[in-house]
């Protein structure tokens, strides 16, 4: 038995991204549920279940957002802060509609990172070996995975800042992004202030308030609401690195991501190969992390992205279009909801200046988790 | 306002013993005795399994796997700090460490500099492994 084509995406709603310190997660997530609901034509009574991802700094409880939606779930569940967990939720959406436990879910995440800063992923207080020795936020995870890259295999600033470059071009395209007014250039990037060496503001994702909610359901009952559903294909996650701290094994993740069971489940579980995406949303959490996921699923050999990338492969009309909305780096950060809310806008066609011509199918990935605490690479496969 | 302080390592039972090494300034492992996998903790082995390892002294050399600069403070008590290293070093053994780079300016610092550790006592009770740049 597959899940393939057999779950749709029928709601998307997404609130304003930016400074929006008027209303807390809780109520930007009701927002987003709503804003779902109307646009799949869904009657709150339909949705009976949820699985929910807090942003950095909490704020949501279980069903604060749902009741204020109206919905009364049966399921509630919630998943930890990484950006590899909205693929995760697709599964386990899957997963819950596939035993019965619901017929329709609502997946929501609401962050306010930055009308009101705290938690993040290091503990702040109290005894941590990372902390005393400095050691705070991805980043740092981001920066010595470039370092090692450079080493390796030559990587330029000009190469990374070449993904700035091409996301802040869609970006300046998408009427929705946090940077559409703001054109940045080479120069730009290369007299950025460092934020952790050797990677600079422009290798960093946004950090912004906002709330996106997206309903799944059977394709049987997909058919029966407003917008032409999205399609799972399939699905795949890898916590490939199996190490809780301390082992040397926990080095691999320096020299580049793995994902290799994600890919394998997902086309598997599609029937497709890597020459049947149209557009990829890959997570960009920093510019590293989408050029090291480019070796990791194939797209380009070892060694090679920072080429790839540089030759304006990513752009609109290059071989790989990936990325259209400007996503982490300049449209809004929404952890890995992000790729995936952008994946379900280019299936239905919405992608506007940046709609990918007759694309048919997208893959989406996430990436969770730092060098030392385990980490996982997801995705999941979209058609129209 | 009180003084922010840095943090101090956490110290937990499974790995009081590297810990309590530090302290004597020797740098120690726990060693799988099957696979020879080395951790800084008593733990399973991750690589095979096994659940019988002992405790052996270390080189304290190695050479810097990966390393990144801070020119931003994510912590209050880093910020006259900045900017400072942070790196992983490789020992001749085979374990990687998180630790800090001192003893050479920030620029000079590269993946496969040859290292050796050092012990900076930054309490009366803690003492923290960090590393310096050594001839080859």
């Amino acid at each position: 038995m597959t899940i393939k084509d057999k779950y749709a995406f029928v709601g998307v709603g997404l609130t304003k991204l930016g400074k929006v310190p008027d209303f807390t997660p809780e109520e930007l997530a009701s927002q987003a549920i709503k804003l779902a609901l109307a646009d799949a034509g869904m009657k709150p009574s339909e949705v009976d279940g949820c699985i929910y991802q807090q942003g950095m700094g909490g704020g949501l409880s279980d069903a604060g957002p749902l009741l204020q939606a109206g919905i009364h779930a049966s399921m509630i569940w919630q998943v930890a802060s990484l950006g590899s967990y909205a693929n995760v939720m697709v599964a386990m959406a899957i997963s819950a509609m596939e035993s019965g436990l619901c017929h329709t879910v609502v997946l929501t995440h609401a962050s306010s990172a930055a009308s009101r800063r705290g938690g993040g992923m290091m503990p702040m207080m109290g005894n941590s070996t990372p902390g005393a020795y400095g050691w705070y936020g991805p980043g740092a995870t981001a920066a010595c995975i470039a370092q090692r890259y450079m080493h390796n295999y030559g990587l330029k600033r000009e190469q990374l800042g070449s993904i700035a470059l091409t996301l802040r071009e869609y970006a300046n395209k998408r009427p929705d992004a946090i940077m559409h007014d703001r054109k940045i250039t080479m120069d730009d990037y290369l007299s950025a202030r460092m934020i952790v060496e050797p990677l600079c503001l422009y290798d960093f994702c946004l950090v912004n308030d906002g709330a996106v909610a997206l309903i799944i359901t059977s394709a049987e009952r997909a058919r029966s609401y407003k917008k032409k559903p999205v399609y799972v294909m399939g699905s795949g996650i890898d916590h490939s690195l199996r190490v809780a701290g301390n082992s040397s094994e926990a080095i691999h993740h320096f020299d580049g991501f793995i994902a290799d069971r994600a890919k394998e489940q997902a086309f598997k579980t599609a029937g497709i190969t890597l020459k049947d995406i149209d557009v990829a949303e890959i997570y960009d959490a920093f510019t590293i992390f989408l050029l090291s996921q480019l070796e990791s699923y194939g797209i380009c050999k070892k060694g090679e992205a920072g080429a790839f990338v540089a030759d304006g492969n990513l752009k609109l009309n290059g071989s790989f279009p990936s990325n259209t909305s400007g996503t982490g780096l300049s449209w809004g950060y929404l952890m890995g909801f992000t790729q995936l809310t952008e994946g379900i806008r280019q299936m239905r066609g919405e992608g506007g200046a940046c709609q990918v011509k007759d694309a048919e199918i997208c893959l989406v990935t996430g990436l969770g988790g730092m060098v030392d605490n385990g980490s996982a690479a997801t995705c999941t496969i979209l058609r129209r | 306002m009180p003084d922010i302080k840095k943090q101090l390592p956490l110290v937990t039972a499974s790995n009081q013993t590297f810990w309590d090494a530090v302290k004597r300034h020797e740098l120690a492992a726990f060693k799988c005795q099957d696979c020879g996998a080395l951790y800084v903790a008593e733990v399973d082995c991750v690589a095979c399994g096994s659940q019988q390892g002992e405790w052996v002294k270390l080189s304290g050399r190695g050479e810097v796997f990966t390393f990144c600069i801070y020119h931003q403070p994510f912590h209050p008590a880093w910020q006259d700090a900045i900017p400072y290293n942070v790196a992983y070093v490789k020992l001749a053994e085979g374990l990687v460490l998180m630790t800090n780079i001192v003893g050479c300016d920030n620029k000079d610092i590269h993946i496969g500099m040859p290292v050796e550790v050092v012990f900076e006592d930054v309490t009366a009770e803690v003492t923290l492994p960090k590393f310096k740049p050594v001839e080859k």
